[in-house]
């Protein structure tokens, strides 16, 4: 893992893609996240937007951009959902803001570092939606921690086979 | 003061975005009476508006989707995969037949039971209309345990309309839009439900915990609640109707939160992980819909055409017992019944006589009681039927007591 300051970092590996696939793979992360659970039942241990969130932020390497589309991904899940609509967005909009800012500084192109800042990533989304949803709002849930460490695990693993398939996406200058 | 824009700029991003969800989080949380905070139930126009640019965007190529499984699926049940059809049709030809049957014998049962109902002022809330939906999508998070269905305001749903399955309750409607709606599923923790153990006719309130099993909750500890026992819903909560299949008892638990109170473990009866057909309840009316009224008019034109196998085996269950002989002959006087015949070689034993004779003894019904000079017993109060006193002044017969019917109150005219 080297360590490079952030400008040169940025200015030398930010990723571009096709217009399309900054709308399309999203909404396809949105629909299959809705529809997905349908199938496996209560094994849904995955939060497929998330995971594309943390993987735009890595690769375009800007704050704002990641900020705004995990704001983004994260109200449209809470629209989704009878959850009051914020909670999901400011877990995303901070996961994106820190998954782009770490991307500027560490190397990741590695599968160990993908896991693990999915993995961590994904935890702390959890932690901010229970801190927004009892603390800040004061509102009951119910709350498994055990649910929570099986679904980073999921995006950790879905993430590994997921990014090297979406890199192929990107623009090769 | 530009370079302290452009040098934090990505944090004052961060922190204005989170500030405008944070302000929205605001004006959908309503601080109840109680001191609690609570979601407020109906969304605000602008929440409400973000829910249906977010249902209208997901939901087509959602749809989409799950139209493909469904046909995939059709493809192989309809072309495929047919070699029981013929011999399930068979069976359940008979099947109705038999509940055509059994349909008009219950009949009379569910008309006495309206009529008694209706006299005692007791209306139940039958199904009236019911509209047939495709679950189609999730919220996609099992921190909410909604589901989408492809009907909505247009084919006539409102929110809090019960969904239900054929094996059991399944939620209830919690949001509509034009053409799709959101259903709670009864396993969310917000969701709530009157129910009644079968058996032992306890209530409670069913809901779902955090990882979407189903509990009833608010039971004082009771040993006689076991695993196995139906639940069933209360008909209480104005939204489901009475006696709809909740699932049975699984575990009992201690409530961790409150002493002698325990949690009631539920086996849902309806398959809520995986839902596909499900049924919205639109309107429920206290008598048959003219489709049941049909069904019982074709039942009842259909209760005398016994079939001619049960003709046969009633008939000759006649003959034999017109061939056999019995205890009681009705031609016969009563000395000379087969009961008291001398010459039969097995008579029936007689009981013994008792050593004090009581007020249970036989004959002592029949036998006025002997007069004493100690003071009568004090009248009952209730009424009694006429008939002794019908019977004397009318030569002796004796005449059937009247049934005695309740006294409906007499409107004045104003």
């Amino acid at each position: 893992m080297s360590l490079l300051s952030a400008d040169s970092r940025r200015d030398m590996e930010i990723r571009r893609y096709p217009l399309l696939v900054y709308a399309l793979v999203p909404l396809a992360s949105l629909v299959l996240q809705a529809w997905l659970p349908r199938v496996v039942g209560r094994f849904d241990w995955f939060d497929l937007p998330l995971v594309i969130t943390v993987y735009f932020a890595l690769g375009r390497r800007s704050p704002i951009q990641g900020t705004i589309m995990g704001a983004g991904m994260g109200l449209f899940e809470d629209a989704l959902s009878h959850h009051p609509i914020g909670v999901n967005g400011i877990a995303k909009t901070l996961v994106g803001f820190l998954a782009a800012s770490v991307g500027i500084r560490i190397e990741v192109e590695n599968h160990i570092v993908r896991l693990l800042l999915n993995f961590s990533l994904s935890l702390l989304s959890s932690v901010v939606y229970f801190f927004t949803y009892r603390f800040l709002l004061g509102l009951a849930l119910e709350w498994s921690w055990l649910t929570e460490l099986m679904r980073a695990v999921g995006n950790s693993l879905i993430a590994v086979v997921l990014f090297p398939l979406l890199d192929r996406l990107q623009i090769r200058e | 003061m530009d370079s302290f824009f452009a040098r934090y700029r990505n944090l004052l991003v961060l922190l204005a975005i989170l500030m405008a969800q944070i302000a929205g989080l605001a004006v959908q949380v309503r601080r109840s009476s109680a001191g609690t905070n609570t979601l407020d139930p109906s969304d605000p126009s602008g929440v409400r508006l973000i829910r249906l640019w977010g249902n209208a965007i997901v939901s087509p190529p959602e749809r989409l989707i799950h139209g493909t499984k469904i046909g995939m699926e059709s493809m192989w049940t309809n072309y495929i995969d047919l070699g029981h059809v013929r011999d399930e049709n068979r069976d359940l030809k008979k099947t109705v037949d038999r509940l055509r049957l059994e349909q008009a014998a219950l009949l009379e049962d569910a008309r006495q039971g309206q009529r008694l109902q209706a006299l005692l002022g007791f209306q139940e809330k039958y199904i009236y209309t019911t509209v047939a939906a495709q679950a189609y999508g999730s919220s996609g998070s099992d921190r909410s345990h909604v589901f989408y269905i492809d009907k909505g305001a247009h084919d006539g749903l409102k929110p809090d309309m019960a969904v239900i399955t054929a094996d059991g309750i399944v939620g209830k409607v919690r949001d509509v839009f034009p053409h799709t709606a959101q259903v709670l599923a009864v396993n969310d923790a917000t969701s709530g439900a009157g129910v009644i153990l079968e058996t032992t006719r306890i209530r409670g309130i069913l809901r779902g915990d955090a990882v979407g099993r189903l509990e009833v909750v608010g039971i004082l500890a009771d040993q006689r609640i076991q695993p196995g026992e139906k639940v069933l819903t209360a008909g209480g909560d104005l939204i489901f109707p009475r006696g709809l299949p909740v699932g049975v008892v699984e575990k009992v638990i201690p409530d961790p939160e409150r002493d002698s109170f325990i949690d009631i473990l539920v086996k849902p009866a309806a398959h809520l992980e995986r839902l596909d057909e499900v049924l919205v309840i639109t309107s429920t009316e206290p008598r048959f819909s003219p489709q049941e009224e049909q069904d019982l008019t074709v039942s009842e034109s259909q209760k005398d055409v016994v079939p001619t196998a049960i003709k046969d085996q009633v008939k000759a269950s006649e003959i034999m017992a017109e061939k056999l002989p019995g205890l009681v002959d009705p031609n016969l006087p009563p000395d000379q019944q087969p009961l008291h015949d001398s010459s039969n070689p097995n008579p029936a034993p007689q009981p013994p006589q008792p050593l004090h004779a009581d007020e249970f003894s036989p004959g002592a019904a029949t036998t006025p009681a002997p007069e004493t000079n100690t003071e009568p017993a004090p009248k009952p109060q209730t009424k009694k039927p006429a008939a002794p006193h019908a019977a004397e002044g009318n030569g002796g017969k004796p005449q059937p007591a009247e049934v005695s019917k309740p006294q409906t109150p007499q409107r004045r005219n104003p």
